[in-house]
């Protein structure tokens, strides 16, 4: 247990001393978020804004009036706003995959450097408060990894789907039966067991694609599949460890949720828009954060268990070409003078 | 008018029922009956029957029918049939299909009989018959252990309106049937608990492990039993009712009992709203089933006996169910029950004037707004739920047509509850409230008992009412023309707008004298007179009515001040309009309402990006 709460701990240091992705991360989101809205509100205002009746929404939230509201012609297909929505969500997805190397690198980053920093120089201190990967490392192994997430993507998509699949047809035929029994509350609790099965399985091909993924960046792996099976061994060494973290930060990120809509709710008024939208963007940006630990506690699982780290090699400018001049033309060296010792 | 005498084994493991059934007819219809048609209602549930083609094509409240299994299969089967004083006629039993001629439908069975009955003549028909019992569907059969028996015997048809009245089952349609004495012993095992139509009379173990129940119901123009081995019963309530007391009988699954009480209490509220506002409720007996979860048996009426719906998790404040279900089912003691309408031919006039009275006495209960859902911030009423719910499909079928003929379940739905209910909204509207009340007291006191039709019901309120409402019955009953008036367009310019107004001060604007114009637009083909107000922004408000006959009209105001907002139907007795958005605008943007819903969607796309990159990722 101790093991765990120094893996969550070192893990949650990464994401303290990381802040800034997150920012960003949350920042992409909204603002891709606002893209997926505009056809929504869009469609809406054409609707309430000149409407009385729209006033039965602002104070207060009369659910039948939300229905007319997409009833109406004017509001145009709900599809079209779901869609632009799961576009967006979609544009998201893909924004991450392509900063998280960066990301990745810049938790290992400081604590790689420590970690070798502190048996050469002991100036740990400093490394883990001040250094940070730089913009331009941090892009460079976006850049540098894209091709190879992607192809992590899809083999996990195919294990995903898969044991997914299986699990949820495993899990139909469960409820079916449950169905039959004669009480009541069964089908409901075996629903819910099973989603739990489920959902530690899939959390455990998470943690297996987390190492992969921090393997592919970290040692600089362009054999994809040699970080599967890296991050499968080590999924399967450590898997208790790992789990019960992740298990432990999805709790945490639960209770983020309930908390953040039980606060929104609880109070903010109901016509007032501003506040409302503070409290939803402060719990969406809270929630960003369990994620982020997760990824921290898989590069702290892996600086722990697959060293060395390959630090990023410095971006060194070319040096400017040298012209190259006979040895014959070269003057003799002159030797270097004595330096006298100091009198005290 | 007729006597049923049964005497039924229910087969809990093989879900059947053996039978046989004495029905005495009294011909009271003044001529010779020379031959008598039965419902077979069971035997709808086969693939072929209308009852399943029809569910198919146009849905059904509770199967789809995407792939047919052996468990869906229900059928009544006549063994025998004699005729007191004619003989066994079994041979001669002719299944028919009125209403479409579907040769596999076998729903109507017609008897023809050697000698036909005179008028005032009684007629003994012996019956025995063998019953297969779906798994439910339409609110009859079995769900595990437990079993509705509904629409279970042959049930002659109605003699109405100078012929018989004996419709196939359709998947849209319910019942109808004469009012009678009802004497039947069910044969159970001895672990079951039994509930029924009816009083209960007695109650006897067989030495086989079985038990008989008596019933004996009188005024009641059907017959349904339950039984469950693990019914909890609670049998001690009793309402005081205007014609003595009402003993409540409530069978509950299990896992309900911690909601009894909330049961029993939304009855009562429910009986007490009724007896004030209605009139008596007669029976000595109500029993009121929580059917077996996930079965296709909640929510349904029979004479004396309804059976409700709710689930273990069933929070106080989402009142969808219990109470929502109880109340709208008690309803029909009343509308259905007593007030026997055809269900096949004139189903708003139970659906619909159920639902009408279920939201006045939701109102009452639960208050406006709030009736249905009242949580998390969040709320519906039923009067909102019945307009959403009509707004759908407003323009797809007329109100008076069989329950049949509509497009679809959806329509049949929106149009025979959610219409109905509106429409009767609007006319508390038109010949106000107390007035519509008096009119549900006169027209349930003077039909109870009693087959009306619909002119018996919208003559009852024009007399009531003193007013001559055809031109409103045409359109909203009769026809399918959709009630839609909106505030076309609202302008206030100066009226010298062609004066400078560069260098003027705040305050000379306040001399301004405006012109403004409020254009009213009937959009659809409803014709009604509307009243409309206008609000000015130094307070100033004018009301205004137009009889709504022509396209548009436009009012026009010259004053020291701009219109705020003009708003139709300001007292929102207009529950018929079917665009409620339109009934109003106002000269500035308010984007706040729109601003709020778009931060509810703003943050479901986040938090789906969020979830969908959690798992990915």
């Amino acid at each position: 247990m101790a093991e765990n709460k120094s893996l969550l701990g070192r893990g949650a240091g990464m994401v303290a001393r990381n802040k800034r992705y997150i920012i960003w991360f949350y920042l992409l989101n909204l603002f891709l978020g606002l893209f997926g809205t505009v056809t929504f509100l869009t469609h809406a205002r054409t609707v309430l804004d000149h409407s009385l009746y729209a006033d039965r929404l602002l104070h207060g939230f009369d659910l039948a009036v939300f229905g007319e509201m997409f009833a109406r012609p004017e509001f145009g297909p709900t599809a079209s706003s779901g869609l632009s929505a799961l576009l967006f969500s979609v544009a998201f997805f893909l924004a991450t995959a392509l900063f998280l190397p960066g990301v990745l690198q810049g938790y290992a980053s400081p604590y790689g450097l420590a970690r070798e920093g502190a048996f050469t120089s002991g100036i740990l201190h400093k490394y883990t408060s001040e250094a940070r990967l730089s913009r331009d490392e941090f892009f460079r192994a976006c850049g540098r990894n894209l091709w190879r997430f992607l192809r992590l993507l899809v083999i996990f998509a195919i294990v995903a789907g898969i044991v997914s699949g299986l699990l949820f047809a495993a899990r139909a035929a469960l409820l079916k039966m449950a169905a039959e029994s004669t009480i009541e509350v069964l089908p409901f609790s075996v629903s819910m067991a099973t989603l739990l099965v489920i959902f530690l399985v899939m959390t455990v091909i998470r943690i297996w694609f987390d190492l992969a993924q921090t393997d592919v960046v970290l040692s600089d792996q362009g054999a994809v599949r040699k970080s599967i099976a890296a991050g499968f061994r080590h999924t399967w060494r450590g898997l208790f460890r790992l789990l019960m973290s992740y298990f432990v930060i999805s709790v945490v990120a639960g209770l983020v949720l309930f908390a953040g809509l039980w606060a929104w709710l609880r109070f903010v008024p109901r016509e007032s828009v501003f506040k409302a939208f503070l409290a939803g963007q402060a719990t969406l940006l809270l929630l960003l954060i369990p994620r982020f630990w997760q990824r921290a506690v898989a590069v702290a699982y892996y600086e722990e268990n697959i060293v060395p780290v390959v630090a990023l090699q410095p971006i060194i400018p070319e040096a400017p070409p040298v012209a190259v001049v006979p040895e014959s033309l070269v003057p003799p060296l002159i030797p270097p003078t004595p330096i006298a010792p100091q009198e005290s | 008018m007729v006597h049923y005498e049964m005497d039924a084994r229910y087969d809990a493991a093989k879900h059947t029922i053996d039978a046989t059934e004495v029905l005495t007819y009294h011909n009271l219809t003044g001529q010779p009956l020379d031959h008598f048609p039965f419902h077979l209602y069971l035997n709808a549930f086969q693939p072929k029957s209308t009852w399943v083609r029809e569910s198919k094509r146009d849905g059904s409240r509770d199967t789809t029918y995407d792939k047919w299994e052996d468990k869906q299969y229900g059928a009544e089967e006549i063994k025998s049939f004699e005729v007191v004083g004619q003989g066994d006629l079994t041979s001669q039993l002719q299944f028919i299909q009125p209403d479409d001629g579907n040769k596999d439908d076998k729903t109507v069975v017609d008897a023809h009989l050697p000698k036909a009955i005179a008028p005032g003549a009684y007629v003994q028909f012996k019956i025995a018959f063998h019953d297969q019992m779906p798994e439910t569907q339409a609110r009859a059969g079995w769900k595990r252990d437990f079993v509705l028996g509904g629409q279970w015997f042959p049930k002659v048809g109605v003699w109405w309106h100078g012929a018989w009245n004996c419709h196939q089952y359709h998947a849209m349609t319910e019942f109808f049937a004469d009012f009678g004495v009802y004497d039947v012993k069910l044969t159970l095992p001895q672990y079951e608990v039994v509930g029924a139509s009816g009083v209960e009379v007695s109650s006897v173990d067989n030495p086989d492990k079985t038990k008989t129940v008596t019933y004996h119901g009188d005024d009641i123009h059907d017959f349904a039993w339950t039984a469950s081995p693990r019914y909890k019963v609670k049998d001690d309530g009793v309402f005081q009712g205007q014609m003595g007391p009402v003993k409540l009988q409530i069978l509950m699954q299990p896992a309900h009992w911690s909601q009894v009480e909330r049961h029993e209490k939304i009855l009562k509220e429910t009986l007490d709203h009724f007896e004030r506002w209605y009139g008596p409720y007669p029976y000595k007996t109500l029993t009121l089933v929580d059917p077996e979860p996930d079965s296709a048996a909640g929510g349904m009426e029979y004479p004396t006996f309804i059976t409700g719906g709710t689930s273990w998790f069933a929070p106080k404040g989402l009142l969808l169910e219990p109470e929502e279900v109880v109340e709208h089912e008690f309803g029909h003691q009343y509308w259905y029950g007593m007030v026997a309408t055809n269900e096949f031919e004139d189903a708003w006039m139970d659906e619909g004037i159920n639902e009408y009275t279920q939201v006045k006495v939701e109102d009452s209960i639960f208050g406006p707004n709030t009736s249905v859902l009242n949580q998390w911030g969040v709320s519906v009423g039923e009067r909102e739920l019945q307009h959403l719910g009509y707004a759908s499909v407003a323009d797809m079928d007329p109100i008076a047509q069989k329950a049949y003929e509509y497009y679809s379940f959806n329509s049949y739905g929106g149009i025979t509850y959610a219409k109905t209910a509106c429409l009767l909204l609007t006319l508390e509207g038109i010949i106000g409230e107390d007035t519509m009340q008096k009119a549900m007291h006169i027209y349930f006191m003077r039909y109870r008992f009693t087959h009306p039709a619909k002119e018996d019901f919208l003559k009852t309120i024009e007399e009531v009412s003193g007013k001559d409402l055809r031109w409103y019955f045409n359109q909203a009953i009769y026809g399918s023309p959709v009630l839609d008036y909106e505030v076309l367009k609202i302008t206030s310019d100066p009226v010298n707008w062609y004066e400078e107004r560069k260098g003027k001060k705040k305050e000379d604007d306040k001399n301004l004298v405006y012109q403004s114009y409020v254009s009213l637009h009937r959009k659809q083909d409803f014709v009604m007179p509307v009243e409309l107000e206008v609000k000015f922004d130094n307070g100033d408000m004018v009301r205004e009515h137009w009889d709504g006959q022509g396209r548009w009209t436009r009012f026009g105001y010259e004053k020291k001040a701009k219109i705020m907002s003009a708003e139709i139907d300001p007292d929102h007795k207009i529950q018929l309009d079917r665009n409620n958005f339109n009934n109003s605008q106002t000269l500035e943007a308010n984007v706040k309402p729109a601003h709020k819903v778009g931060n509810y969607w703003l943050f479901l796309t986040q938090w789906l990006s969020q979830f969908l990159t959690w798992w990915a990722i």
